[in-house]
């Protein structure tokens, strides 16, 4: 089987370098053609994106495009649609996730981009979306208007599968051509959701171009990064920074780090009626999308105290994790991934009152710490450090020293202290506090990383009040 | 069994209360070194010994019991080689895995210590007897191939600017054998001693005595760039040949093997196939060695007192041959410490040993989560 990646309107396709990826285990395995893009052929494309962009897409109202996207996502939803069966058929061959849990991920994704969720999503950053649109009222007197990019670039990385829409989705709410490059890792998605898009929209096909160039090619990077008028980035710091150091100095670059997340359980959630419950949750959360994405816990602190001990609720969560990989199992790891849960399984088992426990296949580990409450990653791939402290008030602390890499925090406690220890973590540098369960699906509207999706976009072009008042005294009907 | 201890063993051991485990120590390593000079000892004999070794550690070496027990074995459910759990390397940093007490040991040999927040694997030795024999025999058959004594050059500093190396001690144990009193260390407190090095390569040339110029893979690097700069290079004698070791992850530079094996034979114009490899670890006491690079990657082996397996790392099941898994390696020498070890390191068995695919670890998220690596780094930079 053989898949085009890529969406490249204004370029010829047979003209075009195809460079030739394997993906899956030999008795499945998945070809996919990826355009091997030069630099003044990212020039090329990003140039017609910006002219269709400034043409079409800019002169759309808001609420237009809120419709094109949704009724793009509404065709994803239906497991019928042949892009939604293409990507319930392929993407777990190129990611190696379980195919269920692929299918089941990404109808609760794709749910948080219909109409209402753009809403708000709209209106979590606008007071009045309108903006967008046309001159609105501010509150400090006078008017504003919000102008997105004319392109927006964006350099995707990982595997999570529908991770490039969230950028997609917000560069085009604010009217900017998007030019967005793939990662080899998973590089169909993004693709089809423009296909996909410019069939229940034809106004909005020539607006955005998804691209590749081999991995370590700076010209077509340069190109993007000179062409574009905002770049968002996502990646390892090391990436970032070589991406940051081409970037022209009057582009704006916003960069996205890897990130680390973690999970708190309190004394209060551990009565024996509902502890296996919570555990369940927390396992699921390790589990999903095998531990790969930054809001994936790597450890979780278990407070003393409670009806259950923390070591029973570290078996809880394995017992948690064992049921996970008979319903959903994790993906195939390749050697390298073998020996970094090997590696990490191993330090574990040599720290002093610790236990590890996991499938004979190594399929998931949990390991147990009474005594070392060090923050410290998993191996990854379902497995997960359980941390008995005395009380949940010393974790802030203990992760203070990581601010820079912390995202989401799953708790499991009463409303008092979910808000006490919210506090405290937003001060060391958490951004997302989210229910045991939840972690891995951020909710419509979120502040990624802490920030706003789409005012960090716009440039706003305000009329000063004073402007306003000097301009009536010019006008025709003036005494 | 009589003890006359011609080799002085008792230097080494606590004098007091251990009769019993002295009377096997002794015993022990009079029969390594017996093992180790003997031609080809079948499988049978191998098992044997790994066996009594894995028993003697499991009731001298406390924290290798303990993680043995905890793999739910112990010597009386053991009776293969292969069974034996093997140590993973990162718990040379953590436990203290020696036999003998801590004083008693007369080298320590440690590791560089650039992970895991700077802590170093350390390995005990009781004697450096066993490790010599091996070293010497090994080195002999697979190096100097027949010749007894060639003009060395050493691209590694001396034993006393690193006492803790085990490379160090490799390299002074291969010049102190095998060099001729021309041979000399190359690196000294200022770096590499490039004239010292020019006036051997050019004295090599016009005597047409061969030379064997040995060290750590980006020494060798380091020199091959200072040549080209001076626009020098040499035709060493027939017989001449090349020993690296190390390879060049975290060096400054990386080169493609064919690339580095290249500029070796045109810079000193020592052919491939006399450009050996040596791949060893302090983790272990002995080495493993290739016939030459004309092919890269080339083929590993090791003596008959070291088997390689290559098993998948989590459950230490051998893979299938052919396949690809991280080694495991059992070495009798190495029997103060503990003999079988799980390395980092990724290979495919051959028929004729194995071929090394260099790290195992560094595997990156493949999403926006960190592994350890990158977070270390991440932290570190923070």
């Amino acid at each position: 089987m053989t898949e085009r990646a890529g969406y490249l309107p204004g370029l010829d396709a047979d003209a075009l370098q195809w460079e030739a990826h394997n993906y899956g285990p030999r008795e499945a395995s998945l070809l996919v053609l990826l355009p091997v893009l030069k630099g003044e052929q990212i020039t090329a494309v990003t140039q017609y994106v910006r002219s269709q962009a400034c043409a079409r897409l800019k002169t759309l109202p808001v609420g237009q495009i809120v419709d094109a996207i949704d009724l793009a996502v509404a065709r994803l939803l239906d497991r019928q649609d042949p892009y939604r069966r293409k990507m319930d058929n392929l993407l777990p061959v190129i990611t190696g996730y379980d195919r269920e849990m692929v299918h089941l991920g990404l109808t609760g994704y794709l749910k948080t981009f219909r109409k209402p969720e753009l809403q708000r999503f709209l209106a979590e950053d606008f007071t009045n979306p309108s903006i967008l649109n046309d001159f609105q009222p501010l509150a400090k007197g006078g008017f504003g208007r919000a102008f997105g990019p004319d392109v927006l670039g964006h350099i995707w990385a990982g595997n999570v599968p529908g991770l490039p829409l969230w950028s997609l989705v917000a560069g085009l709410l604010v009217k900017a051509g998007n030019v967005g490059k793939v990662s080899s890792a998973e590089p169909l998605f993004a693709g089809w959701f423009a296909q996909v898009l410019a069939e229940v929209e034809p106004d909005l096909a020539d607006c955005l171009a998804v691209v590749w160039w081999r991995g370590g090619d700076a010209e077509p990077e340069t190109a993007l990064l000179h062409q574009a008028d905002l770049v968002l980035g996502y990646g390892r710091n090391e990436s970032l920074a070589a991406i940051q150091s081409r970037m022209p100095i009057t582009t704006r670059f916003l960069a996205y780090g890897h990130k680390v997340s973690f999970a708190l359980v309190s004394a209060a959630a551990l009565d024996p009626s509902r502890a296996a419950a919570t555990a369940r949750l927390a396992a699921y959360d390790v589990a999903r999308y095998d531990q790969q994405g930054c809001y994936a816990p790597h450890v979780v602190f278990v407070e003393r105290g409670g009806v259950v001990s923390p070591e029973t609720f570290a078996h809880y969560v394995a017992h948690g994790l064992a049921a996970l990989e008979r319903k959903f199992p994790r993906g195939l790891l390749s050697m390298a991934e073998t020996s970094g849960v090997a590696a990490w399984r191993h330090s574990e088992e040599m720290t002093v009152g610790g236990q590890v426990f996991g499938d004979e296949a190594g399929a998931w580990t949990v390991s147990y710490q009474a005594e070392d409450t060090a923050f410290r990653p998993s191996g990854l791939n379902r497995t997960i450090r359980i941390v008995a402290v005395d009380t949940l008030a010393v974790v802030p602390t203990i992760v203070a020293p990581f601010k820079a890499l912390l995202q989401t925090v799953g708790i499991a406690a009463p409303p008092k202290e979910l808000f006490a220890l919210a506090a405290a973590l937003g001060e060391v540098g958490v951004t997302r506090i989210a229910a045991l369960g939840d972690m891995t699906t951020p909710e419509a509207g979120w502040h990624h990383d802490g920030r706003f999706n789409l005012q960090d976009l716009v440039e706003i072009t305000e009329i000063d009040g004073r402007a306003e008042a000097a301009s009536d005294r010019l006008a025709p009907y003036v005494d | 069994m009589p003890i006359d201890d011609p080799l002085n063993l008792n230097r080494v051991m606590p004098a007091e209360g251990m009769g019993i485990a002295h009377m096997e120590y002794n015993a022990i390593v009079a029969d390594l070194l017996d093992f180790i000079a003997v031609d080809g000892p079948d499988e049978a004999a191998f098992n044997r010994m790994a066996l009594r070794l894995f028993a003697y550690q499991f009731e001298n070496n406390k924290p290798f019991a303990k993680f043995i027990r905890a793999r739910g074995k112990t010597p009386r459910t053991v009776q293969s080689w292969t069974d034996i759990p093997a140590v993973p390397i990162n718990a040379f940093k953590t436990l203290d895995l020696t036999c003998c007490p801590h004083g008693d040991a007369v080298a320590v040999f440690m590791t560089s210590g650039t992970t895991l927040g700077g802590l170093r694997g350390k390995s005990y030795h009781s004697t450096l007897k066993v490790y010599d024999a091996s070293m010497s025999r090994n080195f002999a058959k697979r190096f100097m191939v027949g010749r007894e004594q060639m003009d060395m050059g050493i691209l590694f500093p001396t034993t006393a600017m690193m006492p803790n190396s085990s490379l160090a001690h490799y390299l002074s144990l291969a010049v102190q054998t095998f060099g001729t009193s021309g041979s000399a260390h190359l690196i000294g407190d200022d770096g590499i001693d490039f004239e010292r090095l020019m006036a051997d390569l050019t004295r090599a040339e016009e005597t047409g005595q061969p030379y064997g110029l040995l060290g750590a893979s980006f020494s060798l690097v380091h020199v091959l760039d200072e040549l080209q700069r001076r626009g020098q290079t040499v035709r060493l004698p027939e017989g001449s040949r090349i020993l690296d070791t190390g390879g060049f992850k975290g060096q400054s530079r990386e080169l493609d093997l064919d690339e580095f094996y290249d500029a070796l034979y045109h810079t000193f114009g020592v052919p491939r196939s006399h450009c050996i490899n040596m791949y060893g670890m302090t983790e272990l006491s002995t080495q493993f060695y290739d016939d030459g690079n004309a092919v890269c990657p080339s083929v590993k082996s090791g003596p008959h007192w070291i088997r390689t397996r290559v098993v998948n790392p989590l459950t230490g099941v051998a893979v299938a041959k052919g396949k690809a898994g991280v080694l495991a390696h059992t070495d009798l020498a190495h029997f103060n410490i503990v003999t079988t070890i799980l390395t980092e390191d990724a290979g495919i068995e051959t028929d004729y040993g194995f071929l090394l695919l260099g790290r195992a670890t560094g595997a990156e998220a493949q999403g926006c989560s960190m592994a350890v690596d990158e977070f270390l780094k991440a932290a570190g930079a923070a």
